[in-house]
């Protein structure tokens, strides 16, 4: 049996108060730095997609009852089914497309701003949308298209990095996480691919800096839907960013 | 724990606690923390799911940003092109390999003594591609070094992301219906690890083919069990049989008979398939109801005006130096006297194929005596051109040929073995006769029919006269032990094949040779690998880079045939840009081979009007 040595307590010890003097240097506790100071990357900003992935899907209205690639279960083949565009546009839902768990994979803008120290605004320019990422209390509102999003900063770090005193362990850059849930029921797709009020939605952003000066945003989705889905749904997709708001083109969400 | 151990484990910790008090950073940064890829993993097939399992839409090349002469080349691919031998088993490239369906699995390359990361490995079961990206600060390889599927990888984690820089990708698919990445094209990789999932983004760009970075989004998940499903047996076989070899499936401009499918089983127009950067934006999606047939019709032919030029990169050194690139067991290319150069050595004298330009030959002569401490012995020319033999003269004098001392040639001949034996097709003696080539570099130990052949430095040494080919002397040089063969100039990596009528090139030689020489390989694994191949100008190559050359020309053959048949003019044959597909990889407007050079020099071959 090992015996544990009298030196690795004290070096734990000494560790500790020296983390409390750090702690305590400068007097006065300061407030814990606001989400927007502790962004490790900075997505604000104009943003265009690139519709290269699925382009027929979201760049046309494809065909009904057409979902390949969406794992739905028999309900939600059902719904997919029974989409009507004509319906929806009289029942002034013309917007199912557009919620939050589909309005990404539209072709359009995104414009992402700070509208305060702990909130991310993004805006799409695709059905006029607002989605309110917070990363204190709530952001938006239930039962709307955009649901409640939750955000934060995803560093992937484990307790031990937390400790921080071995090198190489520490915070490696980090993505923006947002789950959303309350949303209203809409479409994954523009051709009625259902999802459910009981939806979840996670979301990874991550921003890429590339060798030409470039940037990409690229969200990463999970769409947790029990009742249309067999599994979680899961896309990637990515937009670049703009100097400015050329191209910014608001516009009511369609049907067709 | 003995106490020296516990002594070295509190030094450790107040080293750490030292830095913290202090506030400083540590004396030398780690390097940025990584993160693990090990481990069997999935891709989701939740996006493009058609394309990637059952097989792309013909003609959908929607979202693509990609130039009319990747269009071009698209819509003339007949997709029984795979069944061509030579084809059946391509591999993908890197960016469209983890595209794939099937399984993968990554794991982790460290020094044993260090634990320092050397690389990262990521396997593709989809025509078992092995990804090697090289984290240890190692440079990509020179200009003039091999392609593979996979490329060659650096990595460095930057923030939470792995980012992958690639370079040496062999020509492969965008996307398998026929659209073409060029082996110019380079790639920029981030991967991204949430949890259980991997997010991979590739950025590729290649000036021959995109007009814009392509740019894609692949999704990966964890499997905590072995999928023992990790390979993709490909052999080749006899598809057709009797089929000609100079037969290539392919479609003339404007008529692939399938063109229009994916628009009417969609209703998309055909513009809008057929790809382009601005397909890929929002704002095309209002267009898609304003575009007409004819616009559809005008991408697939190619528009008036110049032929496009190569924006490829000249591989060959400009630094006025001889690089060495290890070929093979005892087999060296010897780049940078503007053309290729091979040398082998062993316990004879050293075997040089061709000289190059002669400009360097002074410098590749010391490199040799690097490699071989016996003198140089024998010289191939697979030419007569002077890219070729500029420094047979110079080469010659450096070495000595003692087979040939102390026979009854000696007797007859008092420099009998005095300098290296030149030896080459008859014909190459010939015409550097009658341009007066210096005697000296003049070879003298030549043949008529078929081959030459020597058991050399250990290996079996055979020349193939490539009759008629770019002209009407050129040879290939087979080491059969190594496995490499030199093709002068019967096969580049920089521009169109320089038929020359007027010294007895031809046409339907010139694809006779490449079809010779790809008689000869053999691929290693998935189409790659095997049979070395060295071109006369440009990288080092394989069976692959052969056939999309030998392709490419048997293409064009069949556009011009087609026009002469009916026909048409030089100046008609030119306007139409027969080769627009191809010029942005081979093309060129200035210099001693311009594509109207080719173009002309086919023309006049085909329609017997030289």
């Amino acid at each position: 049996m090992y015996r544990v040595p009298s030196g690795f307590f004290a070096a734990t010890i000494v560790v500790a108060a020296a983390v409390t003097i750090v702690a305590q240097r400068g007097g006065s506790p300061q407030p814990p730095p606001t989400p927007k100071a502790q962004a490790p990357i900075d997505i604000t900003g104009y943003w265009v997609s690139l519709v290269n992935e699925d382009w027929r899907y979201r760049m046309a209205m494809p065909p009904k009852g057409d979902f390949a690639g969406v794992p739905l279960n028999g309900a939600g083949r059902q719904a997919a089914g029974a989409w009507d565009a004509a319906k929806d546009e009289a029942a002034g839902e013309s917007c199912r497309a557009y919620g939050a768990a589909g309005v990404m994979r539209q072709p359009g803008r995104l414009h992402v701003t700070w509208t305060g120290d702990d909130t991310l605004m993004l805006e799409t320019d695709a059905g006029t949308q607002t989605r309110t990422l917070a990363f204190r209390g709530a952001g938006g509102t239930s039962g709307s298209w955009q649901g409640i999003s939750k955000a934060s900063w995803d560093r992937d770090e484990t307790p031990m990095a937390r400790g921080g005193f071995f090198p190489g362990a520490a915070a490696r850059g980090g993505s923006l996480k947002v789950v959303t849930t309350n949303m209203k029921s809409g479409y994954l797709r523009g051709n009625g691919v259902p999802y459910s009020a009981d939806a979840v939605l996670t979301e990874y952003f991550d921003r890429f800096d590339l060798p030409n000066g470039d940037a990409l945003l690229v969200v990463s989705t999970e769409v947790d839907d029990p009742m249309y889905l067999t599994t979680p749904f899961w896309t990637s997709t990515h937009f670049k960013k703009q100097r400015d708001a050329a191209g910014w083109n608001p516009r009511p969400c369609s049907t067709r | 724990m003995k106490p020296l151990h516990a002594v070295a484990v509190c030094g450790v910790l107040l080293v750490a606690v030292g830095i913290r008090i202090g506030g400083q950073a540590p004396p030398s940064a780690p390097p940025a923390t990584g993160f693990d890829m090990s481990g069997y993993w999935t891709a989701a097939m939740h996006e493009d799911a058609l394309e990637r399992g059952a097989g792309p839409e013909l003609a959908d090349y929607g979202g693509f940003p990609i130039n009319d002469a990747a269009r071009l080349f698209a819509l003339s691919y007949n997709a029984s092109r795979v069944t061509l031998r030579e084809h059946q088993c391509d591999g993908y490239v890197a960016p469209y390999s983890v595209r794939s369906i099937g399984n993968a699995r990554g794991w982790e390359e460290r020094d044993p003594h260090t634990q320092r990361l050397i690389a990262i490995h990521w396997y593709n079961q989809t025509f078992e591609g092995h990804r090697v990206i090289w984290m240890d600060g190692r440079p990509h390889p020179p200009a003039y070094a091999p392609h593979t599927w996979m490329g060659f990888s650096t990595g460095r984690f930057v923030g939470n992301a792995l980012e992958v820089q690639t370079t040496h990708l062999k020509q492969g698919w965008l996307r398998r219906n026929g659209l073409p990445e060029s082996d110019q094209a380079t790639l920029v990789e981030f991967f991204v690890r949430h949890g259980d999932r991997l997010v991979h983004t590739s950025v590729i760009t290649d000036p021959v083919y995109l007009a814009e970075p392509e740019v894609r989004t692949t999704d990966f998940f964890r499997q905590h069990t072995d999928h023992q499903s990790w390979l993709f047996a490909c052999d080749d076989g006899e598809q057709i049989l009797g089929r000609a070899a100079d037969n290539v499936p392919n479609y003339q401009f404007g008529a692939n008979p399938f063109v229009g499918e994916f628009g009417q089983k969609y209703r998309i127009p055909v513009a809008a398939y057929l790809g382009g950067p601005e397909t890929a934006y929002p704002e095309f999606a209002a267009r898609l109801s304003t575009l007409a047939p004819a616009d559809g019709a005008t991408k697939q032919r190619p528009a008036a005006g110049t032929p496009e030029t190569t924006r490829a990169i000249d591989p060959e050194p400009s630094d006025d130096e001889i690089h060495v690139w290890p070929l093979r067991d005892n087999v060296y290319l010897l780049a940078g006297d503007r053309g290729n150069v091979v040398l082998q050595v062993g316990d004879e004298g050293a075997f040089v194929v061709d000289s190059g330009s002669g400009r360097l030959v002074d410098k590749a002569i010391a490199a040799i005596r690097r490699l071989s401490q016996l003198p140089i012995q024998f010289i191939a020319n697979t030419s007569f051109r002077t890219e070729h033999t500029g420094g047979n003269v110079k080469l010659r004098a450096a070495g000595n040929d003692p087979s040939v001392r102390g026979t009854f040639f000696a007797l007859q001949f008092a420099d009998a073995g005095v300098g290296a034996t030149i030896m080459a097709q008859q014909n190459v003696q010939t015409r550097m006769v009658a341009t007066k080539r210096p005697a000296d570099g003049v070879p003298s130990d030549t043949f008529l029919e078929e081959r030459r052949r020597t058991f050399h430095n250990n290996d079996a040494i055979e020349m193939f006269w490539e009759r008629n080919a770019v002209t009407d002397g050129d040879s290939i040089v087979h080491f059969r032990r190594a496995d490499v063969i030199v093709a002068g100039d019967v096969f580049t990596t920089t521009q169109y094949p320089a038929i020359d009528l007027q010294n007895g090139g031809s046409v339907k030689g010139e694809i006779a040779a490449l079809n010779d020489i790809l008689k000869r390989t053999v691929y290693k694994h998935q189409g790659e690998g095997g049979t070395i191949v060295v071109p006369g100008h440009g990288y080092v190559c394989d069976e692959h880079e052969v056939v999309e050359y030998r392709d490419m020309m048997v293409i064009i053959r069949d556009r011009v045939e087609a026009m002469v048949k009916k026909g048409a003019t030089l100046a008609q044959v030119k306007a139409a840009r027969l080769t627009a597909d191809y010029d942005t990889r081979y093309g060129a407007t200035t210099g001693s081979w311009t594509t109207d050079m080719f173009v002309e020099a086919v023309y006049r071959d085909l329609s017997g009007r030289k």
